[in-house]
């Protein structure tokens, strides 16, 4: 409980991290919900690896250029990640959700490579160097302990932007995932809604990576959804019940690693991962439960 | 005949540039009840999304001829069942045509869904999982959510598919209900052709890739249905 009274501590030196850990929890299953409904798991797992790629590639174009980054202001480094992950979402789930429109090929296998060549890429990118020894390899790997000021306040303004967008247009991006037809049929711009949706998602993820690494990013963008599956109501539930889910697993996740000296972003998962094999259990034997009074009646 | 409301004029439909159907020229009157029949494959399906203009025509053009509305009903097994949303949730986007962006739905649409879902009998059941619902129940919502849009054409694509012979009944006496009533254009895809006897007036049947376009009373003919279906007469 020590541990847990210094984590709530407002002088606790670590808060940054506690508070975007959090932030990355509650934001990402707001937008893994829309991944799981329109069935597009495996975008979730690519599409961190491809934004992480694109932090590797920013960071090292400037050494290739021969250009300065810390030279031009502490935060320039963590802007110029923030933009070369910001694009490579963008301009990857753009791409892979207009080949999945156009319905050719196999989705899976168009996901499974891109997963594959940008996690190689990453790493030939990294491997070539000179700094990725120290601390940009951290930084894809989601070790949440440096977290200035400027990087939390960069994810809290994510936060917000995702949050007021999906609250004033959940309405549109629900019809446009549930019945596209009918969408079409009523004249809204399915395009348009799906493009803001792609946004959102593309935003979410490349804050999750350059906060917690893609791994994690997965994890809080598909388990908290699927966990809140399992017993949400209606789609309100499912939305605050998975978000919440995120937001106090981070937290826990947090506290456990910093109590037992253990990596925050992979203890997170596991913990996600234990609740999710929990919650399935109950709602196992509810089912099971349910059905014997049924035919007892 | 009275006055047409949509015209397909030489149109040719298909997927990526590869025709499944040319050369249709036919007019579908204002507040008829038409039936398109067709095998599987035959083109219903593609002829309907291109009608409502969720894929554009290979060549020709659908002319419409007044402001239209339409009611689409599509088949239930397109939706997925992980959405976790009621009946009534569903019915509600019928009015969404009429709700902008970033607004929510005013309470006298609501009020309008409620009306459209009991007078469909659905009302009974809005409340239950979408998902869980009958085939006939789905149907009955999808048709209250047509009707929520304030429809002027109704659009019906296999609505019996899968539902019980005694709720495909129902089903099709409400809807030749609504059609007298509210003055409405149906289309309805069906296989059905004693449901077709019993309530259409016109007929599309696409067969071996022609249109034939007429009344039920010159289409189902011995004659035509024998040559349709390829037989002798006895």
């Amino acid at each position: 409980m020590e541990a847990l009274h210094q984590i709530l501590s407002p002088d606790f030196l670590l808060r940054n991290s506690v508070y975007t850990s959090v932030l990355i929890g509650l934001a990402c299953p707001l937008v893994g919900v829309f991944l799981v409904l329109r069935r597009l798991v495996f975008m979730g797992v690519a599409l961190p690896q491809i934004s992480s790629t694109g932090v590797a590639l920013a960071l090292s174009l400037p050494l290739w250029l021969g250009v300065s980054v810390t030279a031009h202001g502490s935060h320039s480094e963590h802007v110029l990640a923030f933009v070369g992950s910001t694009a490579f979402s963008l301009v990857a789930i753009l791409t892979l959700a207009f080949l999945e429109r156009r319905g050719r090929g196999l989705p899976e296998g168009r996901l499974g490579t891109a997963y594959v060549v940008a996690a190689a890429l990453s790493i030939l990118l990294l491997s070539k160097n000179r700094y990725a020894e120290i601390g940009w390899l951290d930084l894809l790997k989601g070790e949440v302990i440096t977290i200035s000021n400027f990087d939390l306040a960069l994810t809290a303004a994510a936060l917000a932007v995702v949050l007021v967008v999906l609250g004033l247009f959940h309405k549109e991006l629900l019809f446009v995932s549930f019945d596209r037809d009918m969408a079409i049929t009523l004249q809204k711009k399915v395009v348009f809604w799906d493009v803001v949706l792609y946004l959102l998602i593309g935003l979410t993820v490349s804050m999750a990576v350059l906060s917690v690494g893609p791994l994690i990013a997965f994890g809080f963008l598909l388990i908290p959804p699927l966990t809140a599956h399992l017993f949400a109501r209606n789609m309100r539930q499912f939305t605050i019940l998975a978000s919440l889910l995120g937001g106090a697993a981070s937290f826990i996740g947090f506290w456990l690693a910093y109590q037992w000296d253990l990596p925050v972003g992979p203890t997170d998962v596991v913990l996600l991962g234990m609740i999710y094999a929990a919650a399935w259990t109950v709602h196992w034997l509810i089912r099971i439960s349910k059905t014997e009074r049924n035919a007892h009646a | 005949m009275s006055e047409s409301l949509i015209t397909f004029d030489n149109l040719c439909i298909g997927y990526n540039n590869q025709p499944v159907l040319s050369g249709i020229s036919l007019s579908i009157a204002r507040a008829s009840f038409t039936a398109l029949l067709g095998v599987n494959g035959s083109g219903k399906s593609t002829l309907l999304k291109t009608l409502l203009g969720l894929q554009p025509p290979l060549a020709g053009r659908v002319q419409i001829d007044a402001p239209v509305v339409f009611g689409y009903v599509p088949q239930t097994i397109q939706f997925d069942p992980l959405y976790l949303l009621t009946g009534f949730d569903v019915a509600l986007m019928g009015v969404y045509g009429r709700v902008g962006p970033g607004r929510r739905v005013p309470q006298h649409e609501r009020d309008f869904t409620h009306e459209c879902l009991h007078a469909t009998g659905a009302e009974e059941f809005a409340r239950q999982r979408f998902a869980e619902l009958s085939g006939g129940q789905k149907q009955r919502v999808l048709i209250a959510r047509a009707l929520a849009t304030k429809a002027n054409v109704l659009v019906l694509d296999e609505p019996t598919a899968g539902v019980d012979a005694a709720a495909t009944h129902a089903l099709l006496e409400f809807i030749s209900r609504i059609h007298e009533e509210r003055k409405l254009m149906v289309l309805l895809v069906t296989h059905d052709l004693p449901l077709v006897r019993k309530h259409a007036q016109q007929i599309i049947w696409l067969h071996q890739g022609q249109v034939l376009h007429g009344t039920v009373a010159e289409l189902f003919t011995p004659e035509r249905m024998a040559e349709i279906f390829e037989m002798e007469l006895g």
